[in-house]
């Protein structure tokens, strides 16, 4: 008997010595579940929301958002204030002298070239290295670089000496030839190769944040066999990671749970409002909300279980059902998150449907021959209209999303971008579409071949596209079917061409249309559409040549109404939502703005005598710094 | 019992570079960019950097530069060289492509002994519920019990774990709030997913150990003990259910690995920071470093797994040579 029970206390030896490995942490102030797993805390390699979110505690940029104000403006951060030259090329910014690293050392203009020298370089790895091109030099010194490095590759002789003199001779080109400077710890000056308006809101994104020199340097080398200047990605450790924002990381267990503490050294931390954050690790969409249900979490940044149209269904209820005040909340200016705590305590209050910085649409291969050789009938900017026109967009919002979602028909989402209004879009209307195909050469939809459109096999982008088939399957007499590949071999397709029609999204990045605009030039990396149209990039070289702000944001309009009106290289079909979960009664400081980032250190819990205890509201925007005041309040785009 | 060891362990190397291959030409045939992470494409010049710098440009390249890091042949060689080295680096896995702060070792050292001990504690949760139940159901085949236990070791086996686990999460962390709804670290946050994770294998172990149960009541040296007066609880527990449970014990084998490996449902549901979380990400990813360090794990744990059965079954039943 003894011996049969043998396997039975080796197993239960085996569960309990696995679980002396784990442990979890007490309960911080604040939790939140992130969108997903960090991936990574170096600004150079970041790429998700939930990075970005994870970073704003841990850093801070030359500026931050204000994320309460309409225009998303930037106001200062590690900067105290700035210059801007005459003709709006040259930033000089002053850093203030009390911005400190969580090590008790002073940030300088030093950490901030040598940052964005990591991120302009190739070397890095990141998504994000072009976004300083805008910056004097910075595209010759690229092509410099990776010339360099394809000549170190092709050579016979490869060793040590011969890297790291290469990378001394990189350091001093970049020195030389690229429009970032530092006269002195306290000042930065850069040079840009053209007046770029969004270039401030650039200083508060994730990837342009200062690194601490002095732990980079300990954890850089040169690869021998490459050339590359490497990073060990250790110093993001607890420990080893050295700060400059609201917060430092004191714990991060992969795929388990990361902690902050409330930096002592940060130099606005008395406006901090919660002693300590925590991001537990929940990938389930379900698992999520029920934690937020049992109490173990203030806010859930991105909801998605599969009864995600029922919670929101749930909150419209309850707003139905006190109308009257809602109607009165809103017309005395109160945002949503306001409005929701100034009625009564509910559970249903507990789900917000903010518009995000997203859009959703349709990209229609714009090349002359198909992936298979075929003759491609999209390449006809009549027949994409048409096909635009009869996507029934309110149908996939109501029927299928369920969460909020707007049906939109321009690409740039409404109420994003202070100062900036979308043109109206393409009406929809069955008869011109068909008078436009026909007119194409496919009356009826005759001689069309067989559509086919192309999804990933995540999310209810099928759905999407069984129920876009069928309305051109009975508005235009065309067949269309529906091709479901998994994702990573779906964006091999979409970004090889070959394809007819594929879903798409695009999230902007900062706070100005070219952000979304942008990936129509022609040769752009993510056009995957292959559009091409010299009147469109004309506008955008008329744009970027523009001296006057609200000029060039309206040449801007003119060429997504370009887009969206004539050509049609994709359709729009609605605009994202992000549905959050949180008490709006506990929790303060969640931004409904559909930029999306937070600024997490104005997160407080209210009531618990730590911190504010007021929760700050949306506001008209205004500048900071030393900024010239932005443009008039803008209308908010064009309500589909 | 020796020699039957130390064959096993001869074999794994052998078997370890052949699911290394395998494994890699697989991960390389499926389409997709391993170094895309978002809907954006990195620019080109970045995107050619780290195909330089993680020898994605050629299958053979990959395989050969992978192989000796893994196996410790590089460290060897650079060691020899004089090149600064650290001791982490030894059985260099890579870093992971997808989480770029994470290098694989170190993911695997967090995530395995959770795993393991998961799996162990469903095993030894299933073998409880398993075995307790095929006896009960054996002792009067075809009566009340015998059939009350047959529909519900169905029931385990059909139902999906996801819809188990969300049912188990609702009912026990919302409605009682006897157990957390996620996290790791202590015996309420392990019992949940043990006991969804066990269900299936306490179908299975209860189905077996009925059918050996019964076969066994039925034997002459059973027969033999009833006539000679002793209490039937002597006779089910003593005699019959050491033959009975044979088969069991060499199911254990597979059904630990199988605990142990495949949990990916329930590590989800339950935020359980195991592997089987990581090995679905890393195919999902491409993320090859990751991937090939996990398959390699898996693989270690099959062989050593499937070797600590058969030893178990030669200690259980002495027949078995």
């Amino acid at each position: 008997m003894l011996r049969l029970a043998l396997p039975l206390v080796l197993l239960a030896s085996v569960a309990l010595a696995g679980l002396l490995a784990g442990g979890a942490p007490p309960r911080a102030d604040f939790v939140m579940v992130n969108r997903g797993e960090v991936s990574t805390l170096d600004p150079v390699q970041m790429s998700w929301l939930q990075d970005f979110r994870a970073a704003s505690l841990l850093s801070e940029g030359l500026t931050r958002w204000d994320v309460f104000s309409e225009s998303f403006d930037p106001v200062p951060g590690v900067a105290e204030s700035w210059t801007i030259s005459d003709d709006a090329c040259a930033y000089t910014f002053r850093l203030r002298e009390d911005a400190r690293w969580s090590d008790a050392s002073p940030v300088t203009a030093h950490d901030f070239v040598y940052a964005w020298r990591r991120l302009i370089l190739p070397d890095g790895g990141g998504d994000y290295a072009a976004l300083l091109s805008c910056v004097r030099g910075v595209r010759e010194f690229v092509e410099w670089r990776s010339r360099q490095l394809a000549a170190y590759a092709a050579a016979s002789t490869r060793d040590s000496a011969r890297a790291a003199a290469l990378w001394e001779e990189t350091v001093r080109a970049f020195d030389e030839r690229v429009g970032v400077h530092a006269p002195d710890d306290r000042t930065l000056v850069v040079e840009l190769e053209r007046p770029t308006p969004y270039f401030l809101d650039l200083t508060s994104f994730g990837p342009l944040a200062p690194v601490h020199r002095a732990t980079l340097e300990r954890h850089e080398s040169i690869d021998p066999r490459t050339a590359l200047r490497r990073t060990d990605p250790s110093w993001t450790r607890p420990g080893t990671l050295v700060s400059n924002g609201p917060f430092r990381l004191t714990e991060w267990r992969f795929k388990r749970h990361m902690r902050f503490e409330r930096s002592e050294h940060y130099w606005d931390r008395q406006r901090v409002n919660v002693r300590s954050v925590a991001i537990p690790s929940i990938a389930d969409g379900n698992a999520q909300v029920l934690a937020f249900r049992s109490g173990a979490v203030d806010w859930t940044s991105d909801v998605t279980p599969f009864y995600r149209g029922e919670i929101f269904a749930a909150k419209q209820a309850f707003h139905a059902a006190h109308a009257p005040e809602v109607a009165r909340l809103r017309a005395a200016g109160l945002d949503p998150v306001a409005i929701d705590r100034a009625l009564p305590r509910d559970p249903r209050a507990h789900v917000h449907a903010f518009p995000s910085f997203g859009t959703y649409f349709y990209n229609f291969n714009c090349r002359p021959r198909l992936g298979d050789g075929t003759p491609n009938p999209f390449a006809d900017a009549r027949v994409r209209r048409a096909f635009a026109r009869t996507i029934d967009r309110e149908s996939v919002a109501r029927d299928i999303l369920r969460g909020g979602e707007r049906p939109t028909r321009t690409l740039i989402p409404p109420g994003s971008i202070g100062g900036y209004a979308s043109p109206p879009g393409l009406e929809p209307d069955v008869e011109i579409a068909r008078r436009e195909l026909a007119e194409a050469g496919f009356p009826g939809g005759a001689g069309f071949p067989a559509i086919e459109i192309l999804v990933n096999s995540e999310g209810n982008h099928a759905l999407i596209a069984q129920a876009v088939a069928r309305d051109w399957g009975s508005r235009l007499g065309v067949r269309a079917r529906v091709i479901v590949k998994e994702t990573r071999a779906f964006r091999e397709d979409v970004k090889g061409g070959r394809f007819m029609v594929s879903r798409a999204t695009w999230f902007g990045d900062y706070g100005d249309p070219t952000t979304f605009l942008d990936l129509n030039r022609t040769g752009n990396g993510n056009n995957d559409r292959g559009y091409s149209s010299p009147a469109y990039d004309e506008l955008l070289a008329e744009a970027e040549r523009a001296a006057d702000p609200a000029e060039r944001l309206a040449i801007l309009a003119r060429a997504e109404a370009l887009l969206v009106e004539h050509e049609l290289p994709f359709a729009p079909i609605y605009q994202y939502v992000q549905q959050y979960l949180f008490d709006p009664h506990r929790v303060g400081g969640i931004s409904p703005h559909p930029r999306q980032a937070q600024d997490l250190s104005r997160v407080d819990i209210l009531g618990d005598g730590v911190g504010a205890d007021v929760a700050p509201a949306m506001r008209p925007g205004r500048a900071g710094g030393s900024l010239a005041p932005p443009a008039p309040p803008a209308p908010h785009g064009t309500t589909p | 019992m020796i020699a039957l060891i130390a064959r096993r362990l001869l074999q794994l190397p052998l078997i370890l570079g052949a699911v290394l291959l395998l494994t890699l030409a697989l991960a390389w045939g499926v389409p997709g960019n391993p170094l895309e992470r978002a809907e954006r494409r990195p620019p080109a010049e970045v995107e050619a950097a780290m195909r330089a710098q993680y020898r994605l440009d050629s299958f053979w390249s990959f395989a050969w530069s992978y192989t000796l890091r893994a196996s410790g042949v590089r460290y060897a060689i650079d060691a020899r060289r004089g090149e600064p080295m650290d001791g982490r680096d030894v059985f260099d896995l890579g870093p992971s492509l997808q989480y770029r702060d994470q290098r694989v070792a170190d993911i695997i050292v967090d995530a395995l002994p959770v795993s393991v001990s998961l799996g162990a504690a469903a095993i030894a949760l299933a073998l409880v519920i398993g075995v307790g139940a095929g006896v009960a159901g054996a002792v009067r085949p075809g009566g009340v019990l015998d059939a009350l236990t047959l529909s519900l070791a169905l029931v385990g086996i059909s139902l999906p774990t996801f819809v188990v686990g969300t049912a188990l999460l609702a009912l026990f962390a919302i409605v009682f709030g006897w157990a957390p709804v996620g996290g790791w670290g202590s015996l309420r946050s392990m019992l949940l997913p043990a006991a969804t994770l066990s269900l299936p294998y306490a179908a299975y172990i209860a189905r077996l150990t009925r059918v050996g149960m019964i076969e066994a009541l039925r034997a002459d040296y059973v027969r033999t003990a009833r006539a000679k007066g002793l209490p039937e609880r002597t006779v089910i527990f003593r005699h019959a259910l050491r033959n009975a449970l044979v088969p069991t014990v060499s199911y254990l084998g597979p059904a630990c690995a199988g605990a142990m490996t495949g949990s990916f449902v329930v590590e989800t549901v339950f935020s359980v920071p195991g592997m089987g979380q990581h090995f679905v990400s890393a195919v999902q990813n491409k993320d090859l470093f990751l991937l090939m360090g996990v398959v390699l794990v898996y693989a270690v744990a099959l062989v050593l797994l499937n070797l600590a059965a058969d030893v178990l079954v030669r200690v259980v039943d002495p027949r078995v040579s």
